[in-house]
Formats: C-alpha cells, sequence, structure tokens
C-alpha cells in the first residue's frame, strides 16, 4: 500500500454534533486498511479536492466494510469549507498513522479516560474499543469537561454508558449558559477539578488523556500527586502533521516526530522536553 | 601504489565523453558572480575553484516546488509521471556527498518516496576533493554520515587522482579510460576523512535551554530562513493544493518550508506550537546537531558553510554546538 497516495472515500452522512462540530461517517472500500486496521488515538490524512489535507483523528471503531467516523470542528482551511460539504461528496483519506493507545498493555487494569474540549474525539473512539470487549478491563472512569454544556459532545452515548453501569462519568464545565440546565454528573469547574474527589488505585490504572495542551501540565502534575507512574500517563499531543509519514519535518517533540512515535506518548517519554506540554 | 590519474588538460575531453550519455551538470559561476549548481555548457568547464555554491544539490532531488498528486473528478488523487533524465552531478564536496547521503536516509527508508526515489535513481554523483575556508566546519565535527559517490577526483599535482565508488561509477570509467593513465601519485589525505568515522549517537540529553546563547542567538536573527534554504540537509516541506479552474481537477504541491518561520508549527485556530524565536532555534538546533524520527541520533550538519556565508546577521552556532555537543573535535 502507498501511504503517500489518499485512496478514495465518500462522504455518507453528517451529524452536526454543535454550531461549529460535526461527526462525519466516510465509506471507503470494504476491508481498506485505512477503515479496517487502526488503533484508537491514531490518526489518518483527509483529503478535501482542491483544498488540501488536514490529519484527523479516528473517532469511531474499525470496521471492515469501509466505514469512516470523524469528529470536525469546523476552524480550519479544510474543515470550513467541509462545513457546506454533502453526503455523496468525493474526499481521500491516507492512514492509519502514528501510535495509538497501547490497548494491550491496559488488559485487566483500571482505566482513566479524561478529555477535555474536542479532545473526546479519540476518546470516543477508545470508548468504543473498550465497551467491545468491556470483560477485558477493570473500572472505567470518564472525565470530560468542556467550555460550556451545549459544546459537551457524544452526550446521549456517555450518559447511556453511564446508565448501564458501564464507566462511571464526571463531566464538567467553565460556564453554564443562562437557559440551559446542564446534564446529569455535570458540574461548573474546570477539568482537572474532577480528580479532586476521584478514588483510584494508583497500583492498576492508566490515564488516557486528550484535550487542550493547556490542561496537560495541570492534569499531569495532580495525576503524579495521586500516585501515577509516569509511564501510566498517556496523552495524545497535537502537531502540526503535515505528511503523517515522518518526512515533512513540522511535528518534532524533542527528537521524536508525532506523527511517527505519536501522537500518544506516556509522559515518560515527554517529561523535560522542551515544548512537549506547551 | 599505482592510482588512475588524468592530467588537467583531459579534463575538457572526459567532460564532453561524460555528455554523452547524459546531461552534466556542476558548479557554474553565473554573470551576477553567484556560483550554482547549473548545466554546464558544451565547451566550458565546472568552477572547480569555489568552495561552495549558493543552493546545495538537494535541489535536484527535492525541488523548490514540485506536485506531488494530481486529482480529477474521474481519477481521484494519482502519482504524477515523472519525467526524469540521466544527470551527472560533476564536482561535488564531500559535505555535499554526505548531504545526499543524509536525505537518502531519510526518502529511501522502507516506504520510499516516489519522486525523490525516480530522481535520485538518475543521478550520478561525482565528487572533487577541496580545501575547506573559514565557514566550513566539515573538518570540526567527524559525522556518521557517509560521503558516497559514484566517482571521486581528488586534486593532485596536474591532474586529479580518480576512484569509483559504485557500479555506475565503474562504467563512467569504462568511457573514459582511454584519458587514463596508470601513475604513482601521492595521494594527499581523503578530504572525507570526516564523514562515516563516528557512530550515530545515543540520545543525548536535552539542549540546555537557560543558556543565555539562545537568547542572544534569537535576538540577532532576522527568521529570514536563509540558513534552511542554503542547507544541504534541511529538507522540511510543505503541502499545499491547488484547485484548477475548471474546479474538477486540483494539484497538490510541496515546497521547501523552514523552521525558523513563525507558520511551521501552526495549527487550525492559529495556536502555534513555537511562540518564540529562540524555540524556533532551538528547534533548528536539534534537527541539525541531534537529529529526529529516521534520522534521530545522525547529526545533519556536514559542515559546508553555507548557513554563516549567508546568514545577513553573521550568526554562527559553531560555538555552541562545540560547546554542548563536545568531545567529537579531531
Amino acid at each position: 500500500m502507498n501511504n503517500n497516495l489518499p485512496v478514495p472515500a465518500v462522504i455518507s452522512t453528517i451529524r452536526p454534533l454543535t454550531v461549529d462540530t460535526s461527526l462525519f461517517t466516510l465509506y471507503t472500500e470494504p476491508f481498506c486498511p485505512v477503515a479496517a486496521s487502526f488503533l484508537p488515538g491514531q490518526f489518518l490524512e483527509l483529503s478535501l479536492p482542491g483544498v488540501g489535507e488536514i490529519p484527523l483523528s479516528y473517532c469511531g471503531f474499525p470496521s471492515q466494510d469501509g466505514r469512516i467516523e470523524l469528529c470536525v470542528r469546523h476552524v480550519g482551511h479544510v474543515t470550513t469549507p467541509l462545513k457546506v460539504a454533502a453526503p455523496g461528496d468525493a474526499v481521500g483519506v491516507r492512514g492509519p498513522f502514528g501510535r495509538g493507545f497501547p490497548l494491550s498493555a491496559y488488559g485487566g487494569q483500571d482505566l482513566l479516560l479524561i478529555a477535555g474540549g474536542l479532545g473526546i474525539a479519540p476518546l470516543r473512539s477508545l470508548l468504543l474499543a473498550l465497551m467491545n470487549r468491556r470483560e477485558l478491563w477493570g473500572r472505567l472512569t470518564l472525565l470530560y469537561g468542556a467550555r460550556e454544556t451545549g459544546a459537551l459532545l457524544f452526550l446521549d452515548e456517555l450518559l447511556e454508558l453511564q446508565k448501564r453501569g458501564e464507566v462511571e462519568l464526571q463531566m464538567s464545565v467553565d460556564h453554564q449558559e443562562h437557559c440551559l440546565d446542564g446534564p446529569p454528573c455535570c458540574r461548573i469547574a474546570l477539568l482537572p477539578a474532577l480528580l479532586d474527589q476521584l478514588e483510584l488505585d494508583p497500583g492498576r490504572i492508566f490515564a488516557a488523556i486528550c484535550g487542550p495542551p493547556v490542561v496537560y501540565p495541570l492534569l499531569v502534575s495532580r495525576l503524579q500527586r495521586m500516585g501515577l507512574s509516569d509511564e501510566n500517563i498517556h496523552l495524545s499531543l497535537e502537531r502540526r502533521m503535515k505528511c503523517g509519514v515522518g518526512r515533512c519535518g513540522h511535528c518534532a517533540v524533542g527528537t521524536r516526530l508525532c506523527c511517527v512515535d505519536g501522537p500518544v506518548f506516556s509522559f515518560a517519554e515527554l517529561a523535560g522536553i522542551e515544548g512537549s506540554l506547551v | 601504489m599505482a592510482t588512475q590519474f588524468i592530467a588537467n588538460h583531459n579534463l575538457a575531453p572526459l567532460l564532453v565523453r561524460l555528455r554523452q550519455s547524459a546531461e552534466l551538470h556542476g558548479p557554474v559561476r553565473g554573470d551576477d558572480g553567484v556560483v550554482r549548481f547549473a548545466a554546464i555548457a558544451p565547451g566550458t568547464l565546472p568552477d572547480l575553484s569555489a568552495v561552495r555554491t549558493l543552493l546545495p544539490p538537494k535541489k535536484y532531488l527535492l525541488h523548490p516546488q514540485e506536485t506531488i498528486l494530481k486529482y480529477t473528478v474521474r481519477a481521484g488523487y494519482q502519482m504524477p509521471v515523472e519525467d526524469v533524465h540521466q544527470i551527472i552531478l560533476f564536482g561535488l564536496h564531500p559535505c555535499d556527498l554526505a548531504g545526499i547521503n543524509y536525505l537518502d536516509r531519510i526518502f529511501l527508508d522502507d516506504e520510499p518516496d516516489p519522486l525523490y526515489v525516480a530522481r535520485r535513481s538518475v543521478l550520478a554523483l561525482v565528487g572533487v576533493s577541496c580545501s575547506p575556508d573559514e565557514f566550513c566546519s566539515c573538518h570540526q565535527l567527524t559525522s556518521p554520515l557517509k560521503a558516497l559517490f559514484d566517482l571521486f577526483f581528488n586534486v593532485v599535482e596536474g591532474g586529479f587522482v580518480v576512484t569509483s565508488g559504485s557500479a555506475r561509477g565503474d562504467e563512467l570509467l569504462e568511457k573514459v579510460k582511454d584519458l587514463l593513465e596508470e601513475r604513482v601519485v601521492a595521494v594527499p589525505e581523503d578530504a572525507r576523512r570526516f564523514f562515516g568515522h563516528a557512530a550515530a549517537e545515543a540520545t543525548r540529553p536535552e539542549p540546555d535551554a537557560t543558556l543565555p546563547e539562545w537568547r542572544e542567538l534569537a535576538s540577532r536573527c532576522l527568521g529570514c530562513g536563509a540558513c534552511s534554504i542554503c542547507c544541504p540537509t534541511c529538507y522540511c516541506f510543505d503541502v499545499l493544493e491547488f484547485c484548477g479552474l475548471d474546479n474538477c481537477s486540483a494539484s497538490r504541491v510541496r515546497q521547501w518550508d523552514n523552521c525558523l518561520f513563525k507558520g511551521h508549527a501552526e495549527v487550525a485556530g492559529g495556536m502555534t506550537f513555537r511562540k518564540d524565536k529562540a524555540e524556533r532555534f532551538r528547534y533548528r538546533y536539534r534537527h541539525k546537531y541531534r537529529g529526529f524520527g529516521l534520522s534521530q541520533g545522525i547529526p545533519s550538519c556536514v559542515g559546508c558553510g553555507r548557513c554563516r556565508a549567508v546568514c545577513p546577521a553573521g550568526l554562527d552556532l559553531r560555538p555552541l554546538a562545540e560547546r554542548l555537543e563536545g568531545g567529537q573535535r579531531e
């Protein structure tokens, strides 16, 4: 397979999630590795013909029938034109790229998923993978913070998982709009504050984190204080991953490349590296 | 020991012979006084006295701007068919040969870059020995990079001692063997001795960001990126897509990018991961002296001196590199 050549895909559905964020479902050829063989936390490169190509995290579950789910915030030079895309439009996909969350290492362990804002996209992919074999993992906790209640994504799915007792869910919003009641288990706080009342067994827990860079230092220092080792704190980094194959030179973190060695790193790999947790 | 010797007066006939099988390029001084790699016009000689060209030979392998994909509604994205022809690059100094060796490691790995492969396969490398000037630092740092060549011309009294380094080199020698003579010549020390004489290094600790030198260098740096453009081992590229006027076709191009530019680390939404010039400076430093990704542990500075020669602010990373990397001086 040629990693430089996008394979054709077609937009199947577009589900608006908030005013600026949509869930795209694409279909490519059945058994296409771009759709069929990825780990949560890995990414693909999405091409919009005539516009350009961008890295996006997988948001769904690997599929043999070519189905790919992508959660897109319409803020960039490719994602803004995607706002007016329609089902049936042609796009291209390359991937999967990078290193995802090490699912095999999580076997039999407790997992603490921490998502900030759009960081829920790759963690939804992780959550779907965990739910697929729920019996393999111990206690699952999801902490999820967003700007406001209206910006909480995949709320129905998350509340359903909580209702079924599969996942312990705690959410926070920075501020609450006047006219909306918050969902249950959501309070007004900054994301790291959700860790305050959490009781964990630091000996058997991994933390999988994806959120805006600004929260990483706070989350990491609190998790360290709670007794988690640096090897067990996994962070997904965002960088400008232009080519996806380690050649364009944009995404180095220290001497590692985010697109090949990441985007998921353990904190042990990032500690002391300038600019790793901006 | 007997060597293959070619006298100076036989160089012109040799070039005529080489030109029969391929386009012949080498360092040529233009009317503007700038020495650049370009086609050597028939009847003229390359400027072998010049210490360095303005741009390194990477431009033959990675064009400043090149189409990497074509899109049509009917066919989707397709690789362009690259029209390549044989080129003999004559007059490469060991640093430039080592620079090409570095690019080979990046672009010819397990998943080779198709355009690079096409261009590299038609390029024959002919090296020539040289003497370093005040900007050069190849003689200060040993390097794991190898100055590989097809043919190498070592400058000696009255001519050159010619060595072949590959089957391609043997073929070229065969074409010109009547111009060569076997002669016992005292060959000067191999000008490539600094290359291939160090192992790739294990991970080193992060460069100390608190050193005042960073701030001092960054405060004088104009951020023009000239050092990176003329560096034989800077290969960063940006990727852009242009829609055709018919609105049904597009071409995707990659073009040289520059880690000293603010936009280099910028992502959608305007967030940039290297806001200040000193951070960008260290990013470049890490790549040049520590390497990253496929080149991790391989310093990519080949000591050609171009960055120092062209820097409008007269910046020189050498003292800092010697202090931080240390221990490699011959």
